[in-house]
């Protein structure tokens, strides 16, 4: 449960009260500089500031105090204090298996990374074409590789251009070199740096040793490469020069004799044969290309190429800079993927030395240290992201599920569980009058066609003089859809208490509840699963599977269900999240989720008033986009505020009264089952 | 031959590029009165390979579309009316029998399993068909033979053919053609050049490598011909892709993206 101040508090010192219930030092370190910040920064983003270092006192107090001291001249200005959460949540989730990274984040991270807002906007644009570019890369071939962003950097260190991994293409935050543009144009872009980086992984050899080579050397050997892989890719997709050739540009006029210019210019030349251009070192390099592209398979006939075209820059006196050399067009990659420039080439003793060094190194990757003994945990761990709405973003991997390991009825003795002991004797009707009807209704007084056989029987019957059998119509009827229910219970410690006016907790009424549900429904036809949550921070949302779908409801479950406590607070998003990925593994036609809770949501981490809230809706907004539906049952009768904005406005019910708690829970289901 | 089915005669010679040896294992297991299956990802020439071996084998043609409200006396027959009283009339099932014609039951596994076993008596070594409200036992007339057809790819496990009845076939596996022929296909059926008959072929290739990331099966050999004839009707190349490719595999907004990326990846950006 939250903690809450007298309403006459004023906002920001009823957060810095918690602030200082989570952590006296750093109440202290940031009521120091508070004044120094508040000469620039108005009340609310004060307010938003003590927030997030309420969130990153929790999980990283070392890293808060770090960040504290460098408060003073970095918020508001340059950082707002969005991009500082930006970027102090990026820390806590990059390094989250590692303090000694997490607190260097936050002693040495640079928040103006995040600052900037045209970076922010270009990497949103591409993540929101994340899936689309996959497929696209699959359609070459590389089902597997990952999309992600280039880790953030800020001023020439920022990588500009796609690099290409193992299992992964790192876009870039900010493309350099590209034009403003309108969609259509950064889309084709996207299209065009995919389609190229599949050119490399489909013919460039990769990892090759790059030894001592010139950095201007590797430079050409990639320009090459990147000709002859493109010419190689268009015998199998014509209509990539097309695209490819929107983004070379560079003409005499347009970039000049410098070295970059001049690559841009013979990338132009060995991409567009109509392109003319009289400088003799492009020429050179065409001239030679052309000769060597008879056998565009043959990659040694291309490498002395680049190192005449090397050569001659070296000869002109041309100053290579390898620090602002761009590949260009900015669809091209960094062409990472060609060299190891770790490997040492000289000679290939040595080489082979290496690879030999390598491979004995390989398997030691993960050292097993045998004086170190781990108890290992097989409870199942299952990640799941958090909607941030103050960033509007989802935070990857967030909160973490960790599943009850086997189950382990064991009957315990409670003070309140009395109620629960005794079998109910409520008798359960509503569902019994769910509409299931056959497929085909036949021989009836009306209906949509003919039912052939019984008019002909009718017809016989009327010319043998008796009485026609007036039922001569049928119709297609509804069939009903088969159901997957869980019913997913909140086992927070607040449902151990007692319901106002009677002896009955809140969690013998939800057991009941559920006990009725469970017992009720037709098995043949509805799955239906009994699971619950209960939560300890983000790192720790207990789930229980009390009843799973492959179970019966038998002495094993219920004495299961009779064992559950009320302890721990209520995660309810992540709780959502894995209780619809479990539906997801069902074949059923309709899924749904049914939470029985006694209040909002709330976690032990977390202080801002709305996070959890806003989450619970993003998880019900998700699991409806997958076609699970949710509703929700809950015994506050304040609940009107939050429950409507996470379930919407149809999908709640508010039980008043503890007595009708488990009819309304069967009403409720028959309802949704005979949608 | 019965004047019943007659009109189901193929007069012409329906075009079918074999892709392997399917014609002849067909012939051969025809002429040994073997029902056949016919197995394979939708619009890869399942139908069109049905035509082409009744026109061959000079046999009448009965298809019938199964479905899951199908009855069984959806095929045999049933009694009907007229002035004089009831009057019976064979379903299409018991007219191929009774007659001497090809019986093709296309999406089989959409029946239902108790309307689909109306067929055993006819596919063992009796080769009967008994109709018990007629009284009556059909003897197959020695023409007679079965094809069945159905696409293993999207239907459920729950829809699945009784291993009493699959034992009963023999079974032809298809998939989309290689490259070249399927390239000749459209050339020829489409009446589009060669280059864009083969460029149409390599966007639904890798289309089909989309397979299982949201796409239940990949572009057709017959919506490439659809493209085809758009095309060559000097309907734009982009267009004719979009409407006849990919906006009816797909409703998500980025498969969608990625297949038309693969229109372009062999047309080039849309002007």
């Amino acid at each position: 449960m939250n903690t809450s101040a007298a309403p006459s508090t004023p906002p920001l010192a009823r957060r810095l009260a918690v602030l200082r219930g989570i952590d006296e030092a750093i109440h202290t370190a940031l009521r120091a500089v508070l004044p120094a910040l508040a000469e620039h920064a108005d009340e609310d983003e004060l307010e938003a500031l003590v927030d997030l270092l309420c969130q990153t006192g929790t999980e990283e107090p070392a890293g808060t105090l770090a960040l504290i001291a460098r408060l003073d001249g970095l918020v508001p200005d340059p950082v707002s204090v969005t991009a500082l959460r930006r970027w102090a949540f990026d820390g806590l989730q990059r390094h989250s298996t590692s303090p000694a990274k997490r607190l260097q984040h936050f002693e040495t991270g640079d928040p103006l990374s995040f600052a900037d807002p045209g970076a922010q906007s270009d990497a949103d644009h591409i993540l929101a074409r994340r899936a689309a570019l996959q497929h696209y890369l699959a359609g070459f071939g590389f089902p597997d590789f990952r999309l992600e962003l280039h880790a953030p950097q800020r001023g020439q260190a920022a990588p500009t251009r796609v690099t290409v991994g193992d299992d992964v293409l790192l876009v870039p935050r900010r493309w350099s070199g590209v034009g403003e543009g309108g969609v259509d144009t950064r889309d084709r872009l996207y299209r065009a740096a995919m389609a190229h980086a599949a050119a490399h992984l489909q013919y460039s050899p990769r990892q090759r040793p790059a030894g001592n080579r010139h950095p201007m050397l590797l430079a050409m050997l990639a320009l090459i490469e990147d000709a002859r892989v493109e010419r190689l890719m268009l015998r199998q997709y014509p209509g990539l020069h097309a695209l490819w050739g929107e983004f070379h540009v560079a003409t005499r006029l347009s970039v000049g004799f410098d070295l970059n210019g001049l690559a841009a210019r013979l990338a132009h030349a060995l991409h567009e044969p109509a392109y003319a251009d009289s400088n003799p070192w492009v020429l050179l390099g065409r001239q030679m290309f052309e000769e060597a592209a008879a056998d565009l398979h043959d990659v040694a006939a291309f490498a002395p190429i680049g190192r005449r075209l090397a050569v001659e820059c070296t000869k002109m006196r041309l100053p290579f800079d390898a620090e602002r050399y761009r590949v260009v067009p900015a669809y091209r990659d960094d062409n990472a993927l060609l060299w190891n420039l770790n490997a040492l080439e000289s000679d290939d003793e040595v080489n082979s030395l290496e690879r030999e060094l390598l491979a004995s190194r390989e398997p030691q990757k993960e050292p097993l240290d045998p004086l170190l003994t781990v108890e290992i945990d097989v409870r199942r761990r299952r990640q799941h992201p958090e909607w941030d709405y103050k960033l509007e973003m989802l935070r990857e991997d967030w909160a973490t599920v960790i599943e009850a390991a086997v189950p382990n009825p064991r009957e315990s003795s409670r003070r309140h569980s009395t109620a629960s002991a005794r079998r109910s004797p409520l008798r359960f009707n509503a569902l019994a009058h769910i509409p299931d009807r056959s497929v085909r209704l036949k021989r009836l007084h009306e209906g949509d066609e003919l039912d052939l056989d019984a008019t002909v029987d009718s017809f016989v019957q009327r010319a043998g003089g008796l009485t026609p059998d007036p039922r001569i119509f049928m119709r297609h009827g509804r069939r009903r859809r088969s159901t997957a229910i869980v019913l997913l219970m909140d086992l927070s410690v607040s449902t151990t208490r007692f319901v106002p006016g009677s002896f009955t907790s809140v969690l013998d009424i939800e057991k009941r509840a559920a006990t009725l549900v469970a017992g009720s429904l037709d098995a043949s036809r509805d799955r239906v699963a009994v699971h619950g949550f209960s939560s300890n921070g983000r790192q720790e949302v207990h789930y229980v599977r009390i009843k799973d779908f492959d179970e019966p409801f038998g002495p094993a479950q219920q004495a299961q269900l009779k064992a559950q406590e009320g302890r721990l607070s209520t995660r309810m998003g992540a709780a959502l999240r894995h209780a619809s990925e479990a539906l997801a593994a069902e074949t059923a036609e309709r899924k749904l989720i049914l939470l029985l809770t006694d209040g909002e949501p709330s976690d032990i981490d977390v202080f801002e008033d709305d996070y959890l809230v806003e989450d619970a809706r993003h998880a019900v907004a998700t699991a409806s986009a997958s076609g699970v539906e949710t509703f929700c049952l809950t015994l506050d009768r304040q609940a009107d505020g939050y429950v409507r904005r996470i379930f919407g406005g149809r999908n709640y019910l508010i039980a008043d009264q503890a007595a009708t708690y488990s009819d309304a829970a069967g009403q409720a289901l028959a309802k949704l089952i005979a949608q | 031959m019965d004047d019943a089915i007659r009109p189901y005669l193929i007069d012409s010679e329906p075009y079918y590029r074999a892709a392997g040896s399917e014609v002849a294992l067909f012939e051969a297991a025809c002429s040994r009165g073997l029902p056949m299956m016919l197995k394979g990802p939708t619009g890869c020439g399942k139908t069109r390979f049905v035509e082409h071996m009744a026109w061959r084998l000079k046999l009448p043609l009965i298809t019938i579309a199964c479905n899951e409200d199908m009855t069984a006396s959806d095929l045999v027959g049933r009694f009907l009316l007229d002035a004089q009283g009831t009057v019976w009339h064979d379903g299409p099932l018991t007219l191929a029998v009774r007659y001497g014609a090809m019986c093709y039951l296309d999406e089989f596994v959409e029946a239902r399993q108790d309307t689909t076993v109306v067929i055993h008596p006819l596919t063992d070594d009796r080769r009967l068909l008994p109709l018990d409200r007629r009284g009556e036992a059909v003897r197959a007339h020695p023409d007679f033979r079965l094809v069945v057809s159905y696409n293993p790819g999207y239907q459920s496990a729950a829809k699945d053919m009784k291993p009493s009845t699959k034992q009963r076939f023999g079974a032809i596996d298809f998939d989309f053609p290689a490259a070249d022929v399927e390239t000749e296909v459209v050339v020829h059926e489409g009446g589009v050049p060669h280059d864009t008959a083969a460029k149409l072929v390599a966007v639904a290739q890798q289309s089909r490598a989309l397979r299982g990331r949201g796409l239940d099966e990949g572009i057709s050999t017959r919506m490439l011909i659809h493209a085809a004839h758009l095309i060559a009707e000097h309907i734009d190349v982009h267009d004719a892709c979009r409407l006849a490719m990919a906006a009816p595999v797909t409703d998500d907004r980025d498969l969608m993206a990625a297949l038309n990326g693969f229109v372009e990846a062999q047309f080039g950006p849309k002007a």
